[in-house]
């Protein structure tokens, strides 16, 4: 390949991007390694001693980890389908729409760009067991208790409160793949007879597909390490109803101390991540 | 569409339009019942049935807040974490983003992927690392770590958004200032920072968003009371304010503030970030 720049050099360019991969190297890729050294170790006032797998066979004994691991699921399967599915719809609307779209798009924005202990105050608030503004209107349906105190409530409060956080990013993502969707192509589907329905999946699904999928990806691992606005919601609570493995985690190490079970959690998170993110990075590669 | 009549092309509009309106109000709903519940009084927020607007307007939520430390102490740590860590970040990212976009060569796009799927990774893996790792080195609940730790975090996303913007600088324009006399320094100085400027700009904006509204690693890592960034002050509200929820109100409007106005400033930056699918919330 041609060099392309006539004072761009291998020197100079290994001092521009020497810092970046510094820091990359000593803020993240080394924490990863140390995380496993960690699992495999004692943490016990401070100091560490090697203990093999216990960590890990502790933990594999410890059923909140599979109930979590459970929670986990739903909590992912429900995100995901719901910022997909209300995702498209939004971005089918905004496409379709002419006049004020920047000012729903700005509305719809509003939830993403707040941080999640702000959202999860605001979502606590609502369902507030005597004053909460939504909870009053609930409260003839389920005997004047909030909500948030039955473990299906909260679970329920937390997908839907992190949803609200989530879904413009797929919408806008989508909105953006459908402007890629050539106007011709309807036209003549139109003229030659096709239904509405026949239109959106023969010709708009078959090119936003791939976009899709990369949101599905990329919403699927925000669900499972999803933890700020959890936190800020429920703190994992009614007991651990709403405690899915992040949760888990947090709560394993500092409300337990338990920083050996924790680094080994850490681990097979880490797993599951490398293992989505590799999936990803093959979407990306193919597009 | 061609053959649409004019009632048909009418109920769509009404349709989409309605259902547009519709998920907005939901949109805005919680961050509109909170604004409202911060300008009430104690009692007026505990009264039944509840209500929406206040019965009477009053400012007590705030000068509550006005009374705790979080505006002498937790926003201006919040600033400072937020600040400085995005310059730090934007420079870094903007070398090397630069340095990807003009120095072609075998493994660069494999380098580049590596970089992006460090992104994937999210913060909650290392957390339990971040403060074995921080403690030791006696940097808990400092400036430091949480600027070390979102310059690390922010860097892939930073060199992302970058480099697409430097990819769309053409080269002759470098090559014509060097033809005509300039040095790599002026070359840099009159050309390629003018031009790059917006697109700096664009990343400056997205991650002092994300770093003003970082919470994980803050909850995590900042223990001491006079290290704690907004988010962390507003999460202990929650327990020391209870019931008090026209003064929890009023602190979640005022963190939200200075993003807001950010984000209203620089929407049309935000909705092209995203619909080009830069990846950051």
């Amino acid at each position: 390949m041609k060099v392309s720049n006539t004072f761009m050099n291998r020197r100079n360019f290994f001092w521009l991007i020497s810092p970046s991969i510094l820091f990359l190297l000593i803020i993240q890729v080394y924490p990863a390694i140390y995380s496993w050294y960690l699992s495999f170790g004692r943490i016990k006032g401070g100091k560490y001693t090697f203990a093999g797998l216990k960590n890990f066979t502790r933990l594999l004994h410890n059923s909140d980890f599979y109930e979590s691991l459970a929670r986990t699921g739903i909590f992912t399967f429900s995100f995901l389908i719901a910022c997909i599915g209300i995702g498209l719809i939004l971005a089918l609307l905004l496409n379709r729409c002419t006049k004020f779209t920047a000012l729903y798009m700005t509305i719809i924005f509003v939830p993403m760009v707040l941080s999640e202990v702000v959202g999860g105050t605001m979502w606590r608030w609502m369902f507030q067991q005597s004053f909460g503004l939504v909870q009053a209107f609930l409260n003839p349906f389920i005997n004047n208790v909030s909500i948030l105190s039955r473990p299906w409530g909260a679970m329920a409060v937390v997908i839907a409160a992190s949803v609200w956080k989530q879904l413009a990013f797929t919408a806008l993502l989508f909105l953006g793949a459908l402007q890629t969707v050539p106007k011709e192509l309807f036209e003549s589907a139109a003229l030659d007879g096709a239904t509405r329905s026949e239109m959106f999946w023969k010709i708009t699904w078959v090119i936003i597909r791939p976009t899709v999928l990369l949101a599905s990806i990329i919403t699927t691992i925000r669900g499972i390490n999803a933890l700020g606005l959890i936190l800020a919601t429920t703190q994992g609570g009614p007991g651990s109803s709403t405690m899915t493995e992040a949760v888990f985690l947090y709560r394993t190490a500092w409300q337990f101390g338990k920083f050996g079970d924790a680094a080994a959690l850490s681990v097979m998170m880490f797993l599951i991540n490398i293992t989505l993110g590799a999936v990803y990075i093959r979407l990306l590669k193919e597009s | 569409m061609l053959i649409r009549s004019k009632a048909q092309i009418i109920r769509d509009e009404f349709v989409t339009h309605g259902l547009l309106i519709f998920f907005s109000l939901i949109m805005v709903f919680p961050v509109a019942l909170s604004l409202m519940t911060s300008f009430k009084t104690k009692t007026d927020v505990m009264i039944l049935p509840p209500r929406f607007f206040p019965p009477q307007w009053t400012i007590e939520g705030y000068l509550k807040v006005f009374q705790s430390d979080l505006i002498p102490i937790y926003m201006p740590n919040s600033a400072i974490n937020a600040f400085v860590s995005t310059i730090i970040t934007v420079i870094f990212a903007a070398f090397a983003a630069y340095g990807f976009s003009r120095f072609k060569f075998k493994g660069s796009r494999a380098l580049q992927l590596g970089i992006l799927g460090l992104m994937m990774i999210p913060g909650v893996t290392n957390l339990v690392s971040y403060y074995r790792l921080g403690s030791q080195l006696g940097i808990l609940s400092t400036h430091l770590i949480m600027v070390l730790v979102y310059t690390g975090f922010e860097l892939p996303f930073g060199l992302l958004i970058l480099k697409n913007f430097f990819d769309a600088i053409p080269i002759d324009l470098e090559e014509a200032a060097k033809i005509d006399g300039c040095n790599s320094v002026r070359v840099l100085w009159h050309v390629l920072i003018p031009l790059s400027l917006p697109g700096l700009f664009v990343a400056f904006l997205l991650i002092l968003v994300y770093t003003w509204n970082e919470f994980l690693f803050a909850v995590t890592l900042l223990s001491a009371n006079s290290a704690r960034t907004a988010m962390v002050g507003l999460y202990d509200f929650q327990t020391s304010f209870e019931v008090a929820y026209h003064a929890l109100s009023a602190a979640s409007i005022i963190v939200l503030l200075p993003i807001l106005l950010v984000f209203i400033l620089g929407r049309k930056t935000f909705f092209r970030a995203m619909m080009e699918g830069a990846l950051k919330g």
